[in-house]
């Protein structure tokens, strides 16, 4: 890391890196951040312009792959999945509660909107047999694996 | 973050919550005539994992989000890992303590606290004298 790194704020133009030279404005922003506060738990720059997107998780065993996105106060039919040979999509709508707009609000930090988050799959994922489920504002995704997909093989070394 | 805040948080996640990551989640609070309620995001928590408690003038919300990724996984990526959600705020005298109720659906939580008789805005009326 360099010195020019830690200071957080620069003029806007000497962010952009030579080899990128059409980034969009919220990566810029995004990056500023992220530089600035290191590692810490961010969210991402969606919510911080007030919209919702989802977090999801991405885990695996020997069978199957999960896909865990969190989805509080939505329903199944709020939410869509569909998926391509390389790709999951998970589609929806956070409503707001019709009944509470127009109140006073003390606080007002959840977030509420259309969403789409597409996550890329690995080559080895049984399309046919993925199942989804919803309980407690989570939405479960399971993946088997057709136990075809590119095993690790080890490579010998001559000498 | 100072290094001994680090060490300190360090040691605490290694007690019993081990993976599970201590989030603040997101509330909207809303005022009306009688009441104020309270709505929560808490993903992944049922009835099971939630406690409400009002300590004198303390409310927590304490939810433990059910373990969605069984043991064996490995993980790939993740942005929330499984959680525990934990909130607290500062509480009048204008709530009747007796009558808070709580709901939880689709990983929401739903507070309501009335308002004391004595909070609540009363209309006087006016009669001629």
């Amino acid at each position: 890391m360099s010195i020019r790194d830690l200071v957080p704020f620069r003029r806007r133009g000497s962010l952009r890196r030579w080899d990128e030279p059409v980034r969009s404005f919220f990566e810029e922003v995004e990056e500023l951040f992220d530089r600035f506060f290191g590692d810490y738990e961010l969210e991402p720059v969606r919510e911080r312009w007030g919209l919702f997107t989802p977090k999801v998780d991405f885990t695996e065993d020997d069978k199957e792959y999960r896909i865990t996105a969190e989805l509080p106060g939505m329903n199944e039919k709020d939410i869509e999945v569909t998926m391509d040979e390389h790709s999951i999509t998970i589609k929806g709508e956070k409503k707001e509660d019709k009944e509470d707009k127009g109140k006073n609000y003390y606080y007002r930090e959840r977030r509420y909107g259309s969403f789409t988050r597409t996550i890329p799959l690995p080559e080895d994922v049984d399309v046919d047999k993925v199942e989804a489920k919803f309980k407690n504002g989570v939405l479960t995704l399971k993946l088997p694996k057709t136990g075809t997909g590119r095993s690790i093989k080890k490579i010998e070394i001559k000498s | 973050m100072a290094t001994k805040e680090l060490i300190k948080r360090t040691e605490t996640s290694t007690e019993r919550v081990q993976k599970k990551r201590k989030r603040i989640p997101h509330v909207d609070v809303i005022e009306n005539q009688n009441e104020y309620i309270l709505y929560a995001d808490l993903p992944g928590v049922e009835e099971k994992g939630l406690d409400v408690t009002l300590e004198k003038e303390v409310l927590t919300i304490k939810g433990e989000a059910r373990e969605e990724v069984p043991e064996g996984y490995t993980p790939r990526f993740t942005e929330f890992s499984p959680s525990i959600f934990e909130r607290s705020f500062s509480v009048s005298d204008e709530i009747d303590r007796d009558k808070i109720k709580a709901t939880i659906k689709n990983g929401v939580l739903k507070l309501v606290l009335p308002k004391a008789e004595t909070a609540k805005v009363k209309k006087i009326e006016i009669t001629q004298g």
